[in-house]
C-alpha cells in the first residue's frame, strides 16, 4: 500500500466516525439542545472532512463541505437561525456527505449535479435569503482546494540552495530595505535573524545594523527593541512582492521600507567578509561606542546618521544569533549556540549517587578537621594545610553537585497561570496572577514534591481568599484580585510565598471548626496567628461544604504533611479583609543538614542548626511550673513550653539537673520549644538518612545520620515536638 | 529538530507526520490544545504546528496558554489554517503564532515554512 493509500484509509476511517458524531449531534439539535458545544462539534466534523477531501482532491465532496461547513459557521455565530427546516435540510445532508465519501473511497465518480439542490439551499441560506430556495449552484471560491497532495521527499540539506542565486551581472538591482522590529515581533517568537537568512536566499545581501538608539546599560531593557536594521539586497530576481513575502508573518509587527535604487553601479561596495557570522554585539556595541554613537540618554540619535556596524551575510550561511539576541531572544534555543551551553541527559540516579558520596565526603572532611588538636597543628604543618585546602575544595564540590540537581521553580510555577485563569472562571471571579522570582533554584527532589502543595495553595487563595467581583467592589478593592506568588532565597532556606489581597481568614469561622472538630480544646485561648495555622491542623478544612474547587476531602493538611516530607515548615498569615500570605520555608537541599550534635542521656541526637535560637545552661535557666505541673521556661518575658528529650524519647538520665542544657528552638510561626539535653558536643554537617525509608517512622525524630565516628544519631524533629507538646496540652 | 503538531483530524496528524519524518524531522503529536500543552510541560521541541478548529482546547487558546506559560516565548508556532476569511489567522497571531500554513498543504511549501521560522 502506497503512502497515500495509507492516508486514504485514515481519512476515510476518521469521515466513519465524523459522520456518525454529526448524526448524533444533530439528533441532539433536533431534540432542542442548542448548546454552543454542540454547534462548534458538528462543524469541526464536516470542516475536518473537508480539509481531509481537500487534500485528497476530492473536488465534489469538498465543495459540498464547503457550503455546508458555512452555513453551520453562520448558525454558530447566530447569522442564520436554526429552524427545523434548516436541521431537516442539515441531516439529509450528511447522508449526502456520507455519499460523497462512499463514492470517493470506490472511485465511483457521482453525478455532477449530486446534491446541488442541498448545496443550493446552503448557499441561498448563507447569503441570507430565508427560507433557502435553490439558486444557482455556482460561483463559489474554492481556489485554494486545487492542490492535489502528493508526498514528496523533501531535500532539508540548508547549505542546498532551494533556487539558483547564480547571476549574469546586467540584471542585478539593488534593494535597500529598512526594518524595525516592534517587541511585539519576539513576542511570536519571530526572529530577524531568519529573515535575513530568508532574504538571502533572494541574492546577497548585506546587513547593516543601526545602533543610534542603543541605550546606555542602566537604561537597557533587556527586552526592548533597540536596532533597526538597513539591508542592501543585489539580486536578479527579486522584486518588490518576493521581498515583501519573506516578511509576510512579521506584517504589522515592524516597519518595513523596501525601496528599489536606480542607477547604482555594482562595484562590490561592501566587501563581504570572509567571516561567516555576524559581528558580535558586543563587537557592534563597541564600535558604536567608538564613533560615539552611543547615546546615554536613551533618547532617539539622529536618525539620518550614517550606519556604524556592517556585516555581511552571505545567502544560505547559517549564521549565529550573536545580533539576534539583543532583543532578548533565548539564544539558548537556536541550534548554532556556543559549544560551552552544550546539555548532556544525565540519569539522575547517578547524579544522586555522586550527591551521596559528596555527603559522605563532607562529613569525613569535617571529622578531620576535629581531629586536628593543637599538638598535631604545631607537628605537621603542612597535612594542617592539606586538610584546610581538602575543606575549601569539598564545599565547592558540595556546591557545584547541588547545582546540577538545582532547577528553576519556573518549571512548577508556569503551571500556575492556567490553574488561576481555570479557577477564575469557574468561579466567575476576576483573578490576576503576578509571579516573581521564578528563576529561583531549589534542588529538583523539592521541585517534584512541590507541585502539588503549591496547587493546593494557589486554588485555596482563589477559592477562598479572593472575594467575588461584587463583594470586592463592595470592599472598596479593585474589582479583579491579586495572587502573587514568589520565590526567594533566604539563607540556607528557600522562601515560596503564596499571597492574596482577598477577605483573609475567617477567625471565628476556623476556631469555631476547630473546636467542633476536636482540633482546639473548647477553653484553649490562642493568639490570631496561632488561629491562622489551625488551617493545616490534621482533621481540619475551612470549606464549610465542600466546595469544587479546594474541596474533594483533601484539606490543608496535606499541604503541611507534603511540605514536612521535603524537610520544609509552612505558616500563614491572614490580614482581616486585606488578605493572606501563605509562606513556604523550604531547605536549599535535602541532603546534608547544618546541626548541633548533643548528647539526650548517653546517646548522641543532632538538632537542625537552622531551628535553634540559643542555648542556656539549666543552671541559669529561669524555670516556671505551671498549675498543671508542666514546666515552661521564661526568656526575655516570654514563656515557653520545655520538652525533656530524655524523658520524652524514654531514657534516663543521671546527669545532675544543673548541668544539663536548654537548647532554645524556634519552631514555625515564631512558636518557640524549649529542648532539654544532657550535653552539647558541637556543630557540624550531617548526611540524612530516612527513617522511613529504612525503618519506620518515629514521631519526635525526623531521620537519622551517621557520625564521623560511625555511631548512628538520630535527627530531632522540632516541629513535631511543639505540635505534640501542644496536643498534649489541649487534651 | 522535534516538531509538535496538534490536531484533532487523524488524517492530517498522519500527513504532518509522513511530511515531517521525510524531512527528518522528529514528530510529536497532541490532538488538541489541552493535550499538547501536557505534551509540551514534559518535552523539549523546536516548533509547534497546531490546528484551530478543534474540541476541548482550540488553537487560539491553546496558543495563549503556550505564551503565558513563560517557558515557551520563543518557541516558534505556526497555524494550519483552510480558512480563506483573514480572521482565524488574525486571531492566532494576536494570540502569539508565528506564522501559518493553509491547507491542504504542499509539502514542499510546509517545509520550507518551517525553516523561515526555525533556526
Amino acid at each position: 500500500m502506497s503512502d497515500l493509500d495509507e492516508f486514504k484509509a485514515t481519512y476515510f476511517d476518521e469521515c466513519s466516525e465524523l459522520l456518525l458524531e454529526l448524526e448524533e449531534q444533530f439528533i441532539a439539535i433536533q431534540d432542542g439542545d442548542r448548546s454552543a458545544d454542540r454547534l462548534n462539534a458538528v462543524f469541526r466534523a464536516i470542516h475536518s472532512i473537508k480539509g481531509g477531501g481537500g487534500a485528497f482532491g476530492f473536488d465534489g465532496l469538498v465543495k459540498f463541505a464547503h457550503s455546508f461547513e458555512t452555513l453551520l459557521d453562520y448558525v454558530r455565530d447566530g447569522r442564520v437561525e436554526l429552524t427545523e427546516d434548516v436541521i431537516t435540510l442539515c441531516i439529509r445532508s450528511i447522508d449526502l456527505v456520507a455519499d460523497f465519501v462512499g463514492a470517493a473511497r470506490d472511485g465511483i465518480t457521482l453525478a455532477p449535479d449530486y446534491g446541488a439542490t442541498e448545496k443550493a439551499s446552503f448557499d441561498a441560506l448563507a447569503r441570507g435569503e430565508a427560507g433557502g430556495s435553490a439558486g444557482s449552484a455556482a460561483g463559489d471560491d474554492l481556489d485554494e482546494f486545487d492542490i492535489d497532495f502528493t508526498p514528496v521527499a523533501v531535500n532539508l540539506d540548508a547549505s542546498a540552495p532551494l533556487s539558483a542565486v547564480g547571476s549574469s551581472q546586467e540584471d542585478l538591482t539593488v534593494w535597500q530595505v529598512t526594518f524595525k522590529p516592534f517587541s511585539s515581533l519576539y513576542e511570536r517568537a519571530n526572529d530577524p535573524l531568519l529573515l535575513f537568512r530568508e532574504l538571502a536566499l533572494l541574492g546577497d545581501s548585506t546587513v547593516h545594523a543601526e545602533l543610534t538608539q542603543l541605550p546606555s546599560l542602566g537604561q537597557f531593557e533587556p527586552f526592548g527593541v533597540y536596532c533597526t536594521w538597513m539591508i542592501e539586497l543585489v539580486s536578479d530576481k527579486a522584486n518588490e512582492e518576493a521581498i515583501r513575502e519573506v516578511f509576510e508573518f512579521v506584517d504589522g509587527d515592524c516597519e518595513i521600507g523596501i525601496e528599489k535604487r536606480e542607477g547604482v553601479t555594482l562595484a562590490p561596495a561592501v566587501a563581504p567578509s570572509d567571516d561567516d557570522d555576524l559581528p558580535s554585539f558586543a563587537d557592534l556595541a563597541e564600535q558604536a561606542k567608538a564613533e560615539r554613537k552611543f547615546v546615554p540618554t536613551g533618547e532617539p540619535d539622529d536618525l539620518e546618521s550614517p550606519a556604524p556596524a556592517v556585516a555581511a551575510v552571505k545567502p544560505l550561511t547559517p549564521a549565529r544569533p550573536a545580533v539576534a539576541s539583543e532583543a532578548g531572544e533565548e539564544s539558548s534555543t537556536s541550534s548554532g549556540r556556543p559549544a560551552g551551553m552544550q546539555s548532556i541527559r544525565v540519569d539522575l540516579d547517578k547524579v544522586d549517587r555522586v550527591v551521596n558520596m559528596v555527603g559522605e565526603l563532607v562529613i569525613t572532611q569535617s571529622m578531620l578537621t576535629q581531629q586536628m588538636d593543637d599538638a598535631i597543628r604545631d607537628r605537621y604543618q603542612e597535612l594542617v594545610r592539606g586538610v584546610e585546602v581538602l575543606a575549601q575544595t569539598t564545599r565547592g564540590l558540595q556546591d557545584a553537585v547541588m547545582a546540577i540537581r538545582a532547577q528553576p521553580v519556573k518549571s512548577v510555577f508556569s503551571r500556575m497561570p492556567r490553574l488561576v485563569r481555570e479557577l477564575a472562571s469557574k468561579t466567575g471571579k476576576k483573578i490576576k496572577l503576578e509571579t516573581i522570582g521564578e528563576n529561583t533554584e531549589i534542588d529538583k527532589t523539592i521541585i517534584e514534591q512541590l507541585s502539588d502543595p503549591l496547587t493546593h495553595m494557589v486554588r485555596n487563595s482563589a477559592d477562598h481568599g479572593v472575594e467575588g467581583i461584587e463583594k470586592r467592589l463592595a470592599a472598596g478593592k479593585p474589582e479583579t484580585g491579586t495572587i502573587r506568588l514568589s520565590a526567594e532565597q533566604a539563607g540556607g532556606n528557600i522562601l515560596i510565598i503564596v499571597e492574596d489581597d482577598g477577605q483573609g481568614i475567617n477567625r471565628e469561622r476556623v476556631l469555631e471548626i476547630a473546636r467542633e472538630r476536636g482540633v482546639v480544646a473548647p477553653d484553649q485561648q490562642l493568639t490570631d496567628e496561632q488561629i491562622d495555622n489551625l488551617i493545616f491542623a490534621p482533621g481540619f478544612s475551612t470549606a464549610s461544604e465542600v466546595s469544587d474547587i479546594s474541596g474533594r476531602g483533601v484539606g490543608m493538611d496535606v499541604v503541611l504533611s507534603n511540605i514536612k516530607k521535603i524537610g520544609g515548615s509552612v505558616h500563614v498569615r491572614s490580614w482581616t479583609g486585606k488578605g493572606t500570605r501563605m509562606t513556604l520555608r523550604l531547605p536549599l537541599t535535602l541532603a546534608v543538614l547544618d546541626v548541633m550534635l548533643v548528647k539526650v542521656a548517653t546517646s548522641p541526637y543532632v538538632i537542625p542548626l537552622s531551628s535553634i535560637v540559643e542555648t542556656i545552661q539549666n543552671s541559669r535557666a529561669d524555670f516556671g511550673y505551671m498549675p498543671s505541673g508542666g514546666r515552661v521556661l521564661q526568656v526575655r518575658g516570654e514563656y515557653v513550653q520545655v520538652v525533656d528529650l530524655a524523658q520524652r524519647f524514654e531514657m534516663s538520665s543521671d546527669q545532675s539537673e544543673d548541668n544539663r542544657f536548654v537548647v532554645l528552638c524556634e519552631a514555625e510561626g515564631n512558636s518557640k520549644i524549649a529542648l532539654i539535653v544532657d550535653d552539647i558536643i558541637g556543630q557540624q554537617q550531617v548526611v540524612i538518612k530516612s527513617l522511613e525509608e529504612n525503618f519506620e517512622r518515629i514521631d519526635g525524630i525526623a531521620g537519622g545520620t551517621i557520625l564521623g565516628d560511625g555511631n548512628v544519631a538520630l535527627i530531632v524533629d522540632v516541629q513535631s515536638l511543639k505540635v505534640d507538646s501542644a496536643h498534649q496540652n489541649a487534651a | 529538530m522535534r516538531v509538535l503538531t496538534v490536531d484533532d483530524s487523524r488524517t492530517i496528524l498522519a500527513m504532518l507526520h509522513h511530511t515531517l519524518t521525510n524531512a527528518g524531522f522528529e514528530v510529536l503529536q497532541a490532538e488538541n490544545g489541552q493535550i499538547g500543552l501536557e505534551v509540551l510541560e514534559n518535552e523539549e521541541v523546536d516548533i509547534v504546528i497546531t490546528d484551530i478548529n478543534m474540541p476541548v482546547m482550540d488553537g487560539i487558546e491553546f496558543i495563549k496558554n503556550v505564551r503565558a506559560s513563560g517557558r515557551h516565548q520563543s518557541l516558534p508556532i505556526l497555524i494550519l489554517t483552510t480558512e480563506t476569511s483573514q480572521d482565524k489567522r488574525d486571531q492566532g497571531r494576536a494570540a502569539g503564532g508565528t506564522g501559518w500554513i493553509v491547507k491542504p498543504f504542499d509539502p514542499e511549501k510546509l517545509i520550507s515554512v518551517i525553516h523561515k521560522v526555525v533556526h
